[in-house]
């Protein structure tokens, strides 16, 4: 078993190319001004990567920056209050690498939507009641594509079928209201792609919506990615939907990575007690139990934190409601009590910088890990 | 939405007649009339008589003497688009001829005689011999205005002396202030309903023993009689059509469209709607200019101070708006004339009073330099209305501001403009494509509130800068109890309000798709 990673992979030359990815978020820290008292840290180190054709699941509580993390790569996190601390998002652009946090306002809209695209939450108050959904489609493809109005009209109508909205052609002159709240996801999300972004951000896209329209967005999605060429960034608290679409899945906790791994991984061995606190809490359809076990039940453990590999050496999780351990080598830097160990190859933990991974070094976490691929393959 | 409008404005029907029949009542129901209003103004200088004869003239004149209900219907009968029975004719000088009216019967005639004489047929013949219709019917005209003056003067001496023996009988609540019989005319709410009151059985006899009673009674029966074959006489003449017809026919003799008439204003002796059609064109003149200043400045301001918020913009636009709106209107006029405009205490910078030079009859209406410079008729105007639309503007920027800037705030955290954002929509087009659009409402409720105001006219502005408008038209009715200017201006003003409040509903469904009227 190694605890030493490998040479961290980051900086400009790390994204784009062949089988290089195409967003990779490094050490992004992002704080919030309180009006007093000190600044909040909503987003402090965090770091992953995304590959074309991956679906990235950003899980989480809420408050943990995950959605922080996505505002960012397309800079909407409003500022003030806001702001970038440090750290860089390199993202694979049609004029090669660039930093998305350093762009200017100008270089990010023709980023927004067209190359980067983001669906949200709240379908009912996502689309501005007063135009059409054809007129919103439509904004978009005109604001990135050199086309003319008709042609606009027909990429709308091609975006809105391709989501699975019937009768395009009639539906396209309806306003929002007009629209179920299922049906209004798939505008958001005809709206998203119709630039045929090489990104996809989707804020908890299916939580509003009721169970059966959510596995249908859902599916909607998975289809898309596989036909566009796609990667999603796909942020949920929903282990189940985690589960069914994630290949590489990132857990956050109070603005850090605590555990970074393929999916396959993580349901099976979870290392870090929070997401195993996180697992254990799902109802099981073939186990009669009297209560759930609770995440506080897990992480309120001392022994847990002992279970990591590399424990009797003195890694121990991170975890921000404990005491630093006696051995803590914190660096000076921000976030410097923090290093995400690549405790196994391909799975990465939040833990604390004792003494034992003093001297590490860490990079963006890094897995071109697909389950279609691994499927084909198997 | 057509049905909906039309819905909309058959309902405005009853609403009109309702807010007009509640102020025909207060009117009426107020102490002292018009006719109170002259004796103050110069009547009193008059003898007690010859005052009730003016008196009861005016009453006659204007319908006075009838119950208010009755006063009522006739007023809305006027103003009716849709009129009933006779229909009017119109002079070729496009004077209306009404119908002539009843003749009142003399008060208390039952308690002297049997039956009122009955005056023969009228024989037009032989009144005015091969005349033509128009001149018949002017000529009877005049012989009936004279001789229903000559009733009325003479069934008042016939009311003053019953009055003086009625009050000797200690029966004094019979008796007006003028000294003619009370009940002869409606007062108070008795006269809701009720014109003629019960009088005692010693007051009867003792109003039959007098002979001055007597004698006057009998005048005045005479000239009822007068009165009456006159009346008759023109009805004749009246029927021969001297004149075209007025309006279109809709049921034969039954229902007829005609010009709403606003009747005569009782001060100025002039057709109401005259005076509106002069007054109106003042007020509007002022506030077309006024209104587009105060959205021109009002809305990009406050969506400035939307996007700046908390900056100095919007911190120094709210405090000058909130102060200038916390002066006193009447101070500002005074201020302006005191110090702009008069010669010797200010800068003497604008016009004092009115809205045009003496001599802007003579004006070209472009200005012209050929010769020197001259103003001209445009110029001149517009150097008149500065400090009149000043007045008028300045306290208006608060509330539309900052409502603008409210509206936007609201808007800016919106959900969708996030979405447009990350659809890379640029800020210019956020703010004016996704937020203003969206802010749209409450600056349309505004504008419906600020569009009635338009036609009322600034009562005080007017006043201080002497302008003719109809804010100056309306505290004159007020004063002298011009009882038809006050009605004629209530009902345009509502009607022009119900308009107003439609309009706002179909634009609310213009600017907001989710509303809809089916």
């Amino acid at each position: 078993m190694t605890t030493t990673a490998p040479a961290p992979t980051t900086g400009p030359s790390s994204v784009g190319g062949e089988g290089l990815p195409i967003a990779r978020v490094d050490n992004l820290a992002v704080s919030f001004d309180n009006g007093r008292g000190p600044r909040i840290q909503a987003v402090d180190g965090v770091r992953m990567t995304i590959y074309p054709r991956q679906t990235l699941a950003v899980v989480g509580e809420s408050g943990c920056g995950k959605s922080v993390t996505a505002m960012s790569m397309l800079q909407l996190v409003p500022r003030p209050p806001g702001r970038f601390d440090r750290g860089n998002i390199w993202f694979d652009s049609a004029e090669g690498p660039v930093d998305l946090l350093k762009l200017s306002n100008r270089q990010m809209r023709s980023v927004r939507g067209n190359d980067i695209a983001m669906i949200f939450q709240e379908p009912m108050t996502s689309l501005n009641p007063v135009y059409t959904v054809g007129d919103q489609i439509m904004e978009a493809v005109l604001l990135h594509q050199d086309v003319s109005h008709k042609e606009a009209y027909d990429l709308a109508i091609k975006a809105m079928s391709d989501v699975g909205i019937p009768e395009p052609h009639q539906r396209i002159k309806a306003y929002p209201h007009q629209f179920s709240g299922g049906m209004r996801q798939r505008v958001m999300i005809a709206m998203a792609l119709a630039c045929r972004p090489r990104l996809l951000l989707a804020d908890e896209p299916s939580t509003a919506l009721d169970v059966t329209i959510q596995a249908q967005i859902l599916e909607l999605l998975v289809e898309l990615k596989a036909t566009r060429d796609m990667a999603v960034m796909l942020i949920t608290h929903d282990l189940g939907v985690v589960a069914e679409n994630a290949d590489v899945v990132c857990v956050m906790y109070a603005g850090r990575v605590v555990e970074y791994a393929t999916v396959f991984e993580l349901f099976a061995d979870p290392m870090h007690p929070y997401t195993r606190g996180l697992l254990a809490s799902i109802p099981k359809l073939h186990e009669r139990t009297e209560r759930l076990v609770t995440i506080k039940e897990v992480v309120d453990n001392e022994a847990e934190f002992r279970k990591l590999p590399g424990a009797d050496k003195g890694v121990r999780p991170w975890w921000p409601w404990h005491d630093a351990p006696a051995d803590l080598k914190a660096r000076d830097e921000p976030a410097g009590d923090y290093y995400l160990q690549e405790v196994r190859p391909g799975h990465w933990v939040g833990v604390w910088r004792t003494e034992a991974v003093a001297d590490h070094e860490s990079g963006p976490p890094d897995l071109a890990f697909r389950k279609v691929d691994s499927e084909t393959t198997a | 939405m057509t049905t909906y409008i039309v819905r909309r404005a058959l309902i405005m029907i009853p609403t009109l007649i309702g807010m007009t029949f509640l102020l025909f009542m207060l009117i009426s129901l107020a102490p002292g009339d018009f006719s109170m209003a002259l004796s103050v103004s110069g009547g009193g200088q008059m003898e007690a008589s010859s005052r009730a004869a003016t008196i009861a003239y005016y009453e006659d004149r204007y319908g006075l003497n009838d119950p208010i209900i009755v006063q009522y219907g006739r007023w809305l009968g006027r103003i009716s688009p849709l009129k009933f029975g006779v229909r009017d004719q119109r002079t070729d000088k496009g004077e209306l001829v009404r119908p002539p009216r009843e003749v009142r019967k003399p008060a208390l005639w039952k308690l002297f005689i049997d039956d009122l004489p009955n005056p023969p047929p009228p024989d037009l013949e032989a009144f005015a011999p091969g005349q033509e219709p128009a001149r018949v019917y002017r000529l009877s005209a005049n012989d009936y205005a004279r001789t229903r003056t000559t009733y009325l003067s003479a069934a008042t001496r016939f009311e003053v002396e019953a009055g003086r023996v009625l009050r000797e009988q200690s029966l004094d609540k019979f008796v007006a202030d003028d000294g003619r019989l009370d009940g002869a005319k409606p007062a108070g709410f008795e006269g809701f309903l009720f014109t003629t009151q019960r009088l005692p059985s010693e007051a009867v006899e003792a109003l039959k023993a007098d002979p001055d009673v007597e004698r006057t009674f009998g005048a005045a029966v005479t000239a009822y009689t007068n009165a009456l074959a006159s009346r008759n006489r023109i009805a004749a003449s009246f029927a021969t059509k001297p004149h075209p017809e007025a309006g279109m026919p809709l049921i034969p003799r039954l229902v007829w469209l005609g010009k709403p008439d606003f009747g005569i204003s009782v001060s100025r002796s002039r057709p109401v709607g005259a005076l509106i059609a002069e007054a109106l064109p003042v007020t509007l003149l002022l506030n077309a200019i006024a209104v587009p200043i105060i959205y021109f400045v009002a809305i990009p301001s406050g969506m400035l101070a939307a996007v700046r918020q908390g900056t100095w913009f919007d911190i120094a636009s709210g405090a000058l708006f909130v102060a200038l709106w916390s002066v006193p209107i009447v101070w500002a006029c005074v201020l302006a004339l005191g110090y702009l405009a008069n010669e010797t205490t200010g800068l003497g910078l604008f016009p004092v009073i009115g809205l045009h030079s003496d001599d802007a009859d003579a004006m070209r209406f472009l200005p012209s330099f050929a010769g020197g410079w001259r103003a001209g008729f445009l110029l001149d105007t517009l150097h008149h209305c500065v400090l009149p639309v000043a007045c008028l503007t300045y306290a208006g920027f608060a509330v539309l501001s900052k409502q603008t800037r409210a509206a936007m705030l609201d808007n800016f955290n919106a959900d969708y403009v996030r979405t447009a954002k990350a659809k890379g929509v640029s800020e210019k087009d956020v703010i004016f494509r996704h937020v203003f659009r969206n802010s749209l409402l409450p600056l349309i409720t505004m504008f419906v509130t600020i569009f009635p105001a338009m036609l009322g006219g600034s009562v005080i502005v007017e006043r201080v800068f002497s302008v003719p408008g109809m804010g100056s038209l309306l505290i004159d009715a007020i004063y002298l109890r011009d009882r038809e200017v006050l009605l004629a201006n209530a009902a345009i003003v509502g009607m022009v309000n119900m308009f107003a409040l439609l309009l706002a509903d179909v634009l609310y469904a213009v600017a907001d798709p989710r509303i809809s009227y089916k």
